[in-house]
Formats: structure tokens, C-alpha cells, sequence
């Protein structure tokens, strides 16, 4: 793995009795889009606020841009957009900006030339110097992402991004961060929308119950749940059904599902069918979506719970 | 610095968005041109530009009682009532939701994310607060400053000093609506402590005015005049002096750093202003000041009452700092 933009331990954090994440452990590699799935109150956001300051967590060990978590001058090189996020409705648009850019020490000269910049990015060029208050959700939405990028951050923090925000809206944000991945920054995403995720991320993490529970590439994820679907012209034979099931190998009807790594594992089944001289109508590689795999890591992760 | 200047300039710009702001503004200039109004013919004082006159012997054009007559007005009326009763609530209004709207979900972590340390920001906030009171009371100031210069023909820059004395007053407050603002992030409960602690800081000031009265002179104010009081009685009343008056001493001292005004304004650049002498010279009585009152007036001195106050409110910031800097938004 290439040098990590951040680089988890351990991450502890109970409020109380209650556990919101529970030693997470975690590595995300400079220059990619990360996307943390997980259902709502899994502990997504807890994760990224103690990343960020924003929670203290209880017990943590790890770095972020190389320096520990915590450490206050780091968070000048990050940026954050977080979930329902809120900004005084007294604003405009480009004062939320120049606000953002004073807290985060970018020079005034400075900040002024990259708000109109990016202002035009999330194309609120034209509303600009209208006041927050009488914005709709997807400009909002829009706004605190320009405001998130005006220290021109190495890593971005987003918070379920797309929240509230149309199809084209949505459409618009996924460019964003694939932009922001060609110009080299590490962009979290947060989500629980996982076919979003699934379009921009390289690398996944799914998180349940305060824990991770799954994280790899979504090639990996998904690679590692292939199958494949055989189908019979007629029922599957009484004796290779037997035969099959013996194997493991579940078979309902005129359809035989195999899991498998590759085609060479699926060849005996083959063989087997045209042994017992049933015809065979049709064979499908069946990939797992994200969604497969997000509903399977959770599931089982609830059945150990209870 | 440019942080500071960016929550300085997002408080000015609160400030412009609130209507309380501008109403009070509006208020307070219309009061001061109603000062400007005030004059002094040979015969007395004028009212409303020389519509009315109030004859008065003492006070009148080139009387000597003149520029104090005026100021008494300004530390009296404009400053003891209205900068520092009228302005004062409306400013805890305006302010009160600066902590628990930023403290709402979604609204915290946008500016926490940034390389500030949160004692920091939260003194930034806790400063940029004073601001309305700060632009209240200089404006208002800036006006009598002028309006002294034209009725009375002198230049008087002690009325500035109602600036930080109204300033620090209404910090006393605002360090209040702060800390409960931090710990329960509700408007109402932090704008009713505030008035809370305001109002047991006058009945606790009005308390040991009438304890101090009794064990020191002997006398108790009643409805018609002042009643004696025996020695045995006045011997009561001073052993209880210390037990009663720790209300007042622990409490912010709110309305004498207001009156602290009258002992630093100046009349014709060098005589100190006489509460009494003005009081006699308005009802008739003469001009001659009564040291013995002016020196009860004047027992507490400014390091007391502003250092007591400070040390109050310095204890309640830094309980309202230590739950901002622990807490998770």
C-alpha cells in the first residue's frame, strides 16, 4: 500500500456506558477516494469527527497526514464538509467562504481569488453574494463544499455529501471528488448511499455497530462474493442434484449456484451435467454488488451481536 | 490574526444582520439628540432646542453648575438608565444565541476542523461579543462628546469613559450568558440566568447600601425621611454588616462600575463632578457639596469594585472555557 494518508490504530470512543466505535482500526492511502459505508448510527461520523477534533475520543492511537490525530496545525492541510452541515443564514455564499478561509489562516489575497474559483466549481458563481438563508439544500450543499476546499486541504472529509441533494446535484458532486482525485488529494466520503460510493471509490470500508467490519478495494469486496449461475434445459437431474449438494453446492429447480474464484472451479460441475446428459441453457458470471456485500458484512454482524 | 479578524468580522456582520441592532442604535441616537436639545439661557436650563425653560438660579448660561448640570444628565439619565439598563437587555437579546446556534449540530464542526485551539476561539467568540455594546456606547458617546462642545463650550473627553465602564459592565453579563449558553445550548436559559444574576446583583448593592447606612450613620431610610436608630441597634446592624454584605461582595458589582462614571468624569478638565452639589443646586438648596455623603458614595474604591467583578466573572468564563474545550459536538 502506498503511503497512508491516514492511518489508524486503534479508535475508541464511549459516551458513557455506550460504545460508539469500538477500536477501530483503519488505513487509507494518499490520492484515493475512501468510502465509509455503514447504516445510520454505525459510528460514521463519530469516526470522522475524532479525526478532526470535533469529539475527543476515548482511546486513540494513529496518525493523519503523518502527524498524530489530534495534533491542531495538521487540520490546516484538511478539509471538512460536515453531514447537515450549517452555516449562519446572515452569510452570502462567497462571506461563508472568506470565513472558512480566515479560520484555516489562508491569506486574505489568497482566499479571495480561490472563493471565486471555486465558486465557480460548484457553479454558485451566480448566487454568490446572495445570503444563506435563502439558499436551497443543494446550494448549501454546495457552498460547504467550496468552503471545505479553500485551504486547498490534502485530504477532504465528506459527510454524507449528497444529502438533500438532487440527481443532478449528485451527478455534480461525484465529478467534484473525481476531480479532486486527479488533483491528487484523498478525499473520505461518507455515505450510507452505496451505489454512490460504489461509482467513485477505490477503496471501502463498511462499518457496523462502531466496528469495521469489511474494508479492502471495491474490487476485492466484490471479487471475493463471486458466483456463478448455471442453468439446465429442466430440472437438475435427481442424482447430480445429490451430488452437487454433497459438494455444497446449492441447487434450486433448473438453477445451479456456484461459488467460485475462477471459471476453472466451475469446470467439474460442468462435467458433471454433461455426464448425466442435461443440457446446459446457459452459464452467468454473477458478481456481488457493493450492496451484496454492505447487506451480508452487516447482517452477520448483527447475528454475532445477538 | 486573521483569525481573530475572521470571527471579528462574521460578529460585525451578525450584528448588521440583526434588527435589535439597528433599533437600538436608532434609540440611542435619537436619545442623544434629545440631550443635544438640552441648553442654558440666562434664565435656567431649555428644553427641546428653547421650547420650554426651567428657571433655576445655580444652573443657567455661564453658571459655573452648567457643565456639570449637563453631564449629571449624561452619567444620571443617558448612561444610568438607558446604556445601562435599556441597552444592556437588549444587547443580552440580541447576543444570547451566538453560543447555543453555534454550538447546533452540523455548525460546530465546520469551524472546529480549522487549525484554532478551541480556549481560543472561545475567547475570540467570548471578545467579539462585546462589540454591540462597544459600537452602542461609543456612538452615543461620540454625539454628547459634540453636543457638550456646543452647549457648554468645552471639550470634554472624560464622557469616553462611559465606553469601557458600559463595556465592562455588560462583560460581566455576557460572561453569564456564555457559560450556560455552553452548558445547556438554550437561548431562554441563558438569557434568564443572566438577568437572574443581574437582578440578585442589584437587590445585593441595594442591601448593603441600607446595612451600611444603619451601622455606619445610624439611620435607616424610611418612607417619609430617615429614621434613628439606638446604639444597641446600631451595634446589631454592624455585626451583621460582614454576613449581609457577602452577597455584594461576591456578585458583580454591575451598577457601581456604571456610577464609577461620576467619579471619572471631569467638569472643565479638572474639578471632579459632584453628585450632591448638583442634587443641592437642582432643588434650590445651593451649591455646597455634602462630603459626608459624597465620601459614602464613595467608599468602595474602583480596584475593589472592578476587581471583584472581574475575579467573578473570570471564575465563571473559565468554568463556561473548561465545558467548551471538553465537549464533543
Amino acid at each position: 500500500m502506498s503511503e497512508l494518508a491516514i492511518d489508524i490504530g486503534t479508535l475508541r470512543k464511549c459516551y458513557g456506558r455506550f460504545v460508539a466505535l469500538a477500536g477501530v482500526s483503519l488505513a487509507v492511502p494518499k490520492g484515493e477516494v475512501f468510502g465509509l459505508l455503514g447504516p445510520n448510527g454505525a459510528g460514521k461520523s463519530t469516526l470522522v469527527k475524532s479525526l478532526l477534533t470535533i469529539v475527543r475520543p476515548t482511546r486513540c492511537d494513529g496518525s493523519l497526514l503523518g502527524q498524530r490525530i489530534g495534533h491542531r496545525k495538521t487540520l490546516a492541510r484538511v478539509g471538512y464538509l460536515p453531514e447537515h452541515a450549517r452555516f449562519p443564514d446572515y452569510l452570502t455564499g462567497r462571506q461563508i467562504i472568506s470565513y472558512s478561509a480566515g479560520l484555516a489562516k489562508v491569506p486574505r489575497r489568497v482566499a479571495k481569488a480561490r472563493a471565486e474559483h471555486l465558486l465557480e466549481i460548484v457553479g454558485m458563481a451566480e448566487w454568490a453574494d446572495r445570503k444563506n438563508g435563502t439558499y436551497s439544500k443543494g446550494m448549501r450543499q454546495r457552498v460547504g463544499l467550496a468552503q471545505a476546499l479553500v485551504n486547498e486541504p490534502e485530504i477532504v472529509f465528506l459527510d454524507e455529501p449528497t444529502d438533500g441533494v438532487d440527481p443532478e446535484g449528485r451527478v455534480e458532486i461525484r465529478k467534484l471528488i473525481e476531480r479532486m482525485r486527479e488533483e491528487g488529494r484523498t478525499v473520505f466520503v461518507n455515505s450510507h448511499l452505496l451505489g454512490e460510493v460504489e461509482q467513485v471509490a477505490d477503496r471501502v470500508a463498511i462499518m457496523a455497530r462502531g466496528a469495521i467490519v469489511k474494508q479492502g478495494t471495491v474490487e476485492e469486496l466484490t471479487h471475493a462474493e463471486n458466483r456463478y449461475e448455471i442453468k439446465t434445459l429442466g430440472p437438475v437431474p435427481v442424482e447430480a442434484r445429490k451430488t452437487l449438494e454433497e459438494e455444497g453446492i446449492s441447487v434450486a429447480g433448473d438453477t445451479i449456484h456456484v461459488h467460485a474464484e475462477g471459471a476453472e472451479q466451475v469446470q467439474p460441475v460442468i462435467d458433471l451435467l454433461r455426464g448425466t446428459g442435461s443440457p446446459i441453457r446457459q452459464i452467468n458470471e454473477v458478481r456481488s454488488t457493493l450492496e451484496d456485500v454492505f447487506m451480508e458484512a452487516v447482517n452477520r454482524q448483527k447475528g454475532e451481536a445477538v | 490574526m486573521s483569525q481573530f479578524l475572521a470571527v471579528f468580522i462574521d460578529a460585525l456582520r451578525l450584528l448588521k444582520a440583526k434588527a435589535l441592532f439597528w433599533i437600538t442604535l436608532a434609540i440611542s441616537v435619537l436619545a442623544a439628540v434629545l440631550y443635544f436639545s438640552i441648553g442654558f439661557n440666562e434664565e435656567g436650563i431649555t428644553l427641546f432646542f428653547g421650547v420650554e425653560t426651567w428657571e433655576n438660579e445655580f444652573i443657567r448660561a455661564g453658571s459655573p453648575l452648567a457643565e456639570m448640570f449637563y453631564l449629571g444628565i449624561f452619567s444620571m439619565v443617558m448612561v444610568n438608565i438607558w446604556l445601562s439598563w435599556v441597552a444592556v437587555i437588549l444587547a443580552l437579546v440580541t447576543c444570547a444565541p451566538v453560543f447555543p446556534s453555534f454550538m447546533q449540530e452540523g455548525s460546530a464542526g465546520t469551524v472546529l476542523c480549522k487549525p484554532i485551539g478551541r480556549l481560543k476561539l472561545f475567547v475570540f467568540k467570548y471578545l467579539s461579543g462585546l462589540l454591540f455594546a462597544f459600537l452602542q456606547t461609543s456612538i452615543f458617546c461620540l454625539i454628547v462628546f459634540f453636543a457638550i462642545r456646543f452647549r457648554v463650550g468645552t471639550w470634554n473627553p472624560s464622557v469616553f469613559w462611559a465606553v469601557p465602564l458600559i463595556v465592562l459592565m455588560f462583560s460581566y453579563l455576557w460572561s453569564i450568558l456564555v457559560t450556560v449558553g455552553v452548558r445547556t445550548k438554550s437561548v431562554m436559559a441563558s438569557l434568564l440566568a443572566a438577568l437572574l444574576v443581574w437582578g440578585a446583583a442589584w437587590i445585593s448593592k441595594v442591601t448593603e447600601e441600607y446595612i451600611y447606612m444603619a451601622a455606619e450613620m445610624g439611620e435607616l431610610p424610611t418612607g417619609d425621611g430617615t429614621m434613628r436608630l439606638s446604639d444597641e441597634e446600631q451595634q446589631n446592624f454592624r455585626e451583621g454588616y460582614a454576613l449581609y454584605s457577602l452577597p455584594y461582595k461576591v456578585l458583580p458589582k454591575t451598577t457601581d462600575t456604571i456610577n464609577l462614571l461620576q467619579r471619572y468624569i471631569t467638569v472643565e478638565g479638572e474639578r471632579e463632578f459632584s453628585m450632591t452639589q448638583l442634587i443641592g443646586a437642582m432643588s434650590g438648596f445651593g451649591s455646597e457639596e455634602d462630603e459626608v455623603t459624597e465620601a459614602a458614595l464613595k467608599r468602595h474604591s474602583p480596584v475593589y469594585i472592578i476587581g471583584t467583578s472581574l475575579a467573578f466573572e473570570f471564575v465563571v468564563l473559565g468554568f463556561g472555557a473548561w465545558m467548551f474545550v471538553r465537549r464533543d459536538f
